[in-house]
Order: C-alpha cells, then sequence, then structure tokens
C-alpha cells in the first residue's frame, strides 16, 4: 500500500514536469502567447516591482548622494584653488592681449609716420579733482628725448615734451592751456593757432586767429600746419566742434575737440625728427635722419 | 500551507530580483533564485515529493512570468530539481554556510547546462560558446553565494509553520526533512 503511493507520488510528480514541459514547447513556439492567469500574474506583480525598485532605486540614490558629499569639500576646495589659478590667468592673459592690441596698434603708426619715432609708455597723469588731466607722464628720459619733440598717437597728435628729467618726461597735452599749436582746417585751408581750454568735464581746444573769410564747419578737420617748426604738418588735431558765426570782429571763434582721448592713453609715440619733405621719386618708407642729435631706439 | 507561504515568499524574493537586480552593476549574471528555492522543496519535501514538485513549478513559472524568460523554461528546470534534490535527500544533509555554498553552485550548475541544452534544442543558442560557459561559471558564484541566505530564509518560513518547538528547531537549522 505505501509502496503503490509512493508509486502513486512519483507518477504525479511525473505528470506535474509534464506540464511546464508543454508549457515550454508552446511558449517557445508562440512567444507572445499569454493566457488569464500570466496576465493576472503580470498586473498584481508590475506595480509591486515598480514600487520595489523606487524604493532600491532611491536607496541607491542616497547612497551615492551620500559618497558623493563625503568627497565635495575636497573637490570644492581643490575647485575653488583652480577658479582662482584660472582668473589669474585669465587676468594676465587679457592684460597680454591688450598689450598686444597696443603694440599691434603702436606699430601701425610707427610704419604710418615716415617720421623717426621712439615708443613710450604712459605711466602717470596728472590728477585733480577739478579739471581733467592736461599732463601725462612718459618712460623717456633726457637722454633719449628733447623738450618740445611732439607726441603722437594712432587717433592724432597728443602734444609735446614739456619737462625731461632723469628717465621720464611730462608731455603737454594739446588741450592744455599751455599749449598752442599751429593749426589749418583741412577743409578749407584756413589756419589759426590752436589753444586748450581749461575745462573741468571735457577736453577742448579753441583756434585763435581764424579768418571770418573762410567759413568752418562743425566736423571739419583740424591737421597741423607745420609752421613754427615745432611739429610736423598734416598731424590730425581734432575736428571742429561748434562755431561761433555771430561773433563779430576779423576772426572767427570756434572749438575743437581733439581726436586722442587722453584719459585712456597708453603708449604713445615721439616724433625725434620730422618726416623728409614729400618726394615721389624717393621710396616711400624712406625715413629721415635723427635731429636734435637723438638716435631712435 | 507550508508549501503556499513558501510560494509567496518565493513570489516575493523574485519579485525583488527583477525590480532591483538591473540596478546593480553585475546584473546580467542573475541567479537562480527559483531552482534554489526547488532545491531546498526537494531536499525538504515529507512523505509525497508530488506537492513539492508543484509548488516548484508554480515557482518556476512565476519566475519566467517575472523574468521573461520563454514560460516553462525555468518552471521545468525547477521541478526538475526539485525532483531530483528529493530523491537524493535521504543521503544528503544539507547544513553550514560552505556545503550549502557548494550545494548551491553545483544546483546552479546543473540548471544552467541544463538551460544550454533546451536553448540548443530550440535553436536558441548563440553561435559562441565560451560566453555562454563564462557567463555560466559566474551564475554559478553568484547563486552559491546567495545560497545560503536564500536556505535560511526558507528555514525561517518552515520554522514559523512548525507545529511544535522540537520541530521548528529542527526547521530553523536545517535538520528537517
Amino acid at each position: 500500500m505505501l509502496l503503490k503511493r509512493k508509486h502513486l507520488d512519483y507518477a504525479l510528480a511525473g505528470l506535474l514536469l509534464l506540464l511546464p514541459a508543454v508549457l515550454l514547447r508552446s511558449s517557445l513556439r508562440e512567444p507572445a502567447d499569454q493566457n488569464g492567469f500570466d496576465r493576472a500574474v503580470l498586473r498584481i506583480s508590475s506595480p509591486l516591482q515598480a514600487a520595489a525598485s523606487w524604493v532600491v532605486g532611491g536607496l541607491g540614490d542616497l547612497f551615492s548622494d551620500y559618497v558623493w558629499l563625503v568627497n565635495v569639500e575636497d573637490e570644492n576646495d581643490e575647485l575653488r584653488a583652480t577658479n582662482i589659478r584660472l582668473r589669474e590667468e585669465l587676468g594676465q592673459l587679457r592684460g597680454a592681449a591688450a598689450d598686444l592690441a597696443i603694440l599691434e596698434e603702436l606699430v601701425d603708426l610707427k610704419r604710418s609716420t615716415q617720421a623717426e619715432t621712439a615708443a613710450a609708455h604712459v605711466i602717470a597723469s596728472s590728477i585733480n579733482s577739478h579739471f581733467r588731466v592736461n599732463r601725462i607722464r612718459i618712460d623717456r628720459g633726457d637722454t633719449q628725448v628733447e623738450v618740445g619733440m611732439p607726441v603722437i598717437s594712432a587717433e592724432g597728435l597728443v602734444g609735446r615734451i614739456l619737462h625731461s628729467y632723469g628717465t621720464h618726461s611730462d608731455v603737454l597735452l594739446v588741450a592744455d592751456p599751455q599749449s598752442s599749436v599751429d593749426v589749418v582746417i583741412e577743409e578749407t585751408g584756413g589756419r589759426g593757432l590752436l589753444k586748450g581750454v581749461a575745462s573741468d568735464d571735457a577736453y577742448f581746444c579753441e583756434i585763435e586767429y581764424l579768418e571770418q573769410g573762410k567759413a568752418v564747419r562743425v566736423g571739419d578737420k583740424v591737421k597741423t600746419s607745420g609752421l613754427g617748426k615745432h611739429f610736423p604738418e598734416g598731424l590730425l588735431v581734432g575736428e571742429i566742434a561748434s562755431v561761433d558765426s555771430a561773433r563779430h570782429g576779423l576772426y572767427q571763434k570756434v572749438t575743437v575737440k581733439p581726436a586722442v582721448d587722453f584719459s585712456s592713453l597708453d603708449t604713445v609715440l615721439i616724433l625725434l625728427a620730422p618726416p623728409p619733405p614729400s618726394d615721389p621719386a624717393r621710396a616711400q618708407n624712406q625715413q629721415s635722419k635723427s635731429a636734435h642729435g637723438v638716435e631712435p631706439f | 500551507m507550508r508549501l503556499a507561504a513558501q510560494i509567496v515568499v518565493a513570489y516575493f524574493l523574485l519579485l525583488l530580483l527583477s525590480a532591483v537586480w538591473r540596478l546593480f552593476p553585475w546584473s546580467e549574471l542573475v541567479p537562480d533564485i527559483a531552482v534554489l528555492i526547488a532545491a531546498y522543496l526537494g531536499l525538504t519535501a515529507r512523505e509525497q515529493a508530488a506537492p513539492s514538485v508543484a509548488s516548484a513549478v508554480f515557482i518556476g513559472y512565476l519566475a519566467d512570468l517575472l523574468f521573461g524568460t520563454p514560460v516553462g523554461l525555468i518552471a521545468l528546470i525547477s521541478g526538475l530539481t526539485c525532483t531530483a534534490c528529493h530523491l537524493i535527500q535521504g543521503r544528503l544533509l544539507v547544513r553550514g554556510s560552505v556545503f550549502t555554498t557548494v550545494f548551491s553552485g553545483l544546483v546552479a550548475l546543473a540548471a544552467g547546462l541544463f538551460t544550454i541544452l533546451v536553448r540548443s534544442f530550440a535553436g536558441l543558442l548563440p553561435p559562441g560558446w565560451a560566453g555562454e560557459l563564462g557567463t555560466l561559471a559566474l551564475s554559478v558564484v553568484i547563486t552559491g553565494l546567495l545560497g545560503p541566505i536564500v536556505f535560511r530564509t526558507c528555514r525561517f518560513v518552515d520554522s514559523r509553520f512548525a507545529r511544535t518547538r522540537r520541530e521548528r528547531d529542527a526547521a530553523a537549522s536545517g535538520m528537517i526533512g
């Protein structure tokens, strides 16, 4: 009886094993087939799987965040140090780029100027709370430049050497009231004497002795005339800013806005000698011989 | 009732495995939890094998549904494992972590080889065998490592359904059978 039950048990187990074998055969033939029980099991299981995945995923994220936070302080310190270093490098590179731009500008100016020139850096300017900067200091001394030499920039005439001492010189700007430059109006050919105006809110000059007959207009270019031998001919000084035509008398009263922005000057050129007289037969870039006994550097 | 509880526990273990195993970096190596539980049911079947085999087949069937394997594959392997373990239960006592690990690994190896056999019959085996054998080896290792935990869980369930304290102690220590 016991043996019979045991055989029956094994037979039943064998039959139970046949069931998955049949299912497997059917499933391999038609993998997409699902019965109601399959669908019910999956319908119940799916939200449970999602919940389990969410919980375990959240725990995993929490663990990852914790591990990340442990290292974040060191990482922050490192990033701060890197940031400071990069900022310093950026500042240096910006400065170098600005210097390069100035130098390029200066090289262009030097090439376009036929006169013998020497470059100089502006190292200081007169500071006064009530007046605008009217004088600047450059890093060329009495062994290199002489009093009265014209100073120019890429924009135009800056002024002339006022004092020279040691390794530095002061430049009198054309906007200074002490400055006087013989100028000519390019459009009309009218000539006059450009004098600086002591203004506390803008750089301005006035032209004295400009005859009434040659009417000028706002925007006309003002250039050096070459008379007086202080400045070579044709340097741009500025443009007419206003004209007082109602004024009676022999001369017009006009104001000139200088072409150079004196407040942002960084590098200038000093004309060591005037340019040679124009001669088409000579090479265009040939430069003049040194004057005042000063050799270019 | 004991077998129903084992099925429920197995279901939740499989559910958890199917949901979270993908989050681990070694997610391609899935331990054969269903087969391990089937082996346990075969080892601990009392007078009759059929209820344990039925439970093992059902657990395998659930695993097929949850893992997305062809329906009947894990069910068949679980049923065969349960039957085989039932046949050797009188000659084998699975106790201790080391032996349980080795035994679980052997069960996983047999199940893996049978799976490869079925896949080859069904024409589902890829041409390269080396990769399959490598995966099988790693799967054997990971199933072996998880074996003691699975067996302990099953013993815990069994101890909950013990009628006497002696039975409970025996179940908890793996002496039931």
